[in-house]
């Protein structure tokens, strides 16, 4: 026996997701599945407690699939990683997303876990959040009643925010002028195992950087935005040099993972390597 | 306890599970098809795949209730009768099976993957099955056995199933095994320790 026993729930609507959410008590959402059951599993194996309650969202139709609505890209909660890579509507700013999903974990870990779980997993490291930081994106969660709460990104990985709402979409909207580059490190074990992912996202004025956001996935902390440095490249140039003038202005505590200076290295490596990117095709 | 009906290789199975059961643990252990293997049970070597909606899902992080209304095929499903499926035969002919604990769940993800697409470039390939791990390290062999089962896929299942046909496509297993053929092999290996005595 890999689990230890628990009451699996099986809501077919969002509403009643959301109610069982809020009346039972100790419970978990269960979404790909990849995250949670490994969880689960290592707790047993620890002697510790689990969960006696598990509600899947596999059969909540509404929290399937991807659409454009009014230019902002709607990614439901139950997508799976894979579906979202082969949407077609993953072009502009989304098309970020193709390179972030292509480099989740593996083949059929990527055609289970889901972008609702990947984000509210409450796991440091988790794929999606640096990019959906740096895309401005809004989060919305289902109360029992119904009502609809927005939330920015930034502020549900900012404040670690726990809520008795279920996670239904995130919104994003169409930047066309935005350009945006992904970065992240990996060491290879017998699986791949995640150091950082850096994501810098930038608009071009009078060939200056503008509305520049940087975030950072260093691990230890959820992914969070690296202020100095966005302030730094708002006064910049847009050119190759910058890059290497920017690496003067970090934001150095979210570098500190007290980890050795191979990661502190790669950190800069892959934040020149993505203000390059975007500096050489600033003009295109 | 929850009565829930499992769809697995075409057939519908009435079962009462608890909560907490695998798909892994009710396919071994309820319904006897152990071609689905178990080994790290936590997601990481890709011996437990097998096929649900036609793409390659891991049976040890799948509650099995969770299973319900979807289509599930293991490995014990492919092949029609006596013919293996083309990928399985791939298999068998290019000696792509070393110890062979891996290769149920590497099959199922090959399967899934030439359905999609049955001529993948090597980085399709590799991406596709990164999942799976071989520790014999048999790649390069497995790498040729998807890249025919494929060209096998494309032409048509039943087609490829034809036992006239199927010989046609086996290609000649001394040769492929390591470029030469074992008399070749003895004889270069002889001629070699020759020179060494030589040398010393």
């Amino acid at each position: 026996m890999l689990l230890k026993p628990l009451t699996y729930h099986a809501p077919t609507s969002l509403m009643e997701a959301s109610k069982l959410f809020t009346e039972l008590e100790d419970v978990k959402i269960l979404a790909g599945g990849t995250f949670l059951l490994n969880s689960l599993k290592l707790l047993k194996r620890k002697g510790s407690k689990t969960p006696n309650h598990v509600i899947s969202l596999r059969h909540v139709p509404e929290l399937e699939g991807v659409t454009l609505e009014n230019d902002h890209l709607i990614i439901r909660a139950m997508t799976r990683i894979n579906d979202l890579f082969d949407s077609d509507l993953l072009t502009d700013n989304f098309s970020v997303l193709k390179t972030v999903c292509r480099n989740i974990s593996t083949n059929p870990i990527r055609n289970m876990a889901t972008v609702g779980g990947n984000l509210t997993c409450r796991y440091t490291w988790t794929e999606m959040g640096a990019v959906m930081i740096a895309l401005d994106a809004d989060m919305h969660f289902i109360g029992a009643d119904g009502t609809d709460t927005g939330m920015k990104a930034e502020d549900f990985f900012k404040n670690a925010a726990k809520t008795d709402k279920i996670f239904s979409h995130v919104s994003i909207a169409r930047d066309k002028n935005a350009k945006i580059a992904y970065r992240r490190v990996k060491k290879t074990l017998h699986v791949d195992v995640p150091l950082l992912a850096v994501c810098v996202k930038a608009n071009f004025r009078n060939n200056h950087f503008s509305n520049t956001r940087v975030t950072v996935n260093n691990g230890i902390a959820f992914a969070q935005r690296d202020t100095v440095l966005e302030e730094f490249l708002n006064k910049s140039k847009c050119s190759v040099s910058a890059a290497e003038e920017a690496m003067d202005h970090l934001d150095t505590k979210i570098y500190d993972t007290r980890s050795d200076d191979y990661k502190k290295h790669m950190f800069r490596v892959s934040l020149k390597s993505a203000i390059k990117e975007l500096a050489e095709t600033s003009g295109s | 306890m929850k009565n829930v009906t499992l769809t697995i290789n075409g057939k519908k199975h009435d079962l009462a599970l608890e909560g907490h059961e695998t798909l892994l643990e009710v396919l071994r252990n309820q319904l006897g098809l152990t071609g689905t293997k178990t080994a790290c049970e936590e997601s990481e070597c890709g011996t437990c795949t097998v096929q649900i909606n036609g793409k390659a899902e891991l049976s040890c992080i799948k509650l099995a209730c969770d299973a319900q209304g979807e289509d599930i095929l293991t490995i014990e499903g492919l092949a029609d009768g006596d013919n293996l499926h083309p990928v399985q035969q791939a298999y068998l002919d290019y000696g792509a099976v070393q110890c062979g604990f891996c290769i149920p769940g590497m099959i199922m993800s090959t399967k899934a993957l030439l359905e999609r697409k049955p001529e993948p470039s090597q980085e399709e390939i590799e991406y596709a099955l990164d999942g799976n791990i071989c520790r014999c390290a048999g790649y390069p062999k497995i790498f040729d056995a998807v890249r025919k089962a494929g060209e096998v896929m494309k032409q048509g299942w039943q087609q490829a199933a034809r036992p006239d046909e199927k010989n046609e496509s086996r290609p000649d297993m001394e040769k492929i095994t390591c470029g030469i053929t074992y008399e070749e092999y003895v004889k270069t290996l002889n001629a070699g320790k020759t020179a060494e005595a030589a040398d010393q």
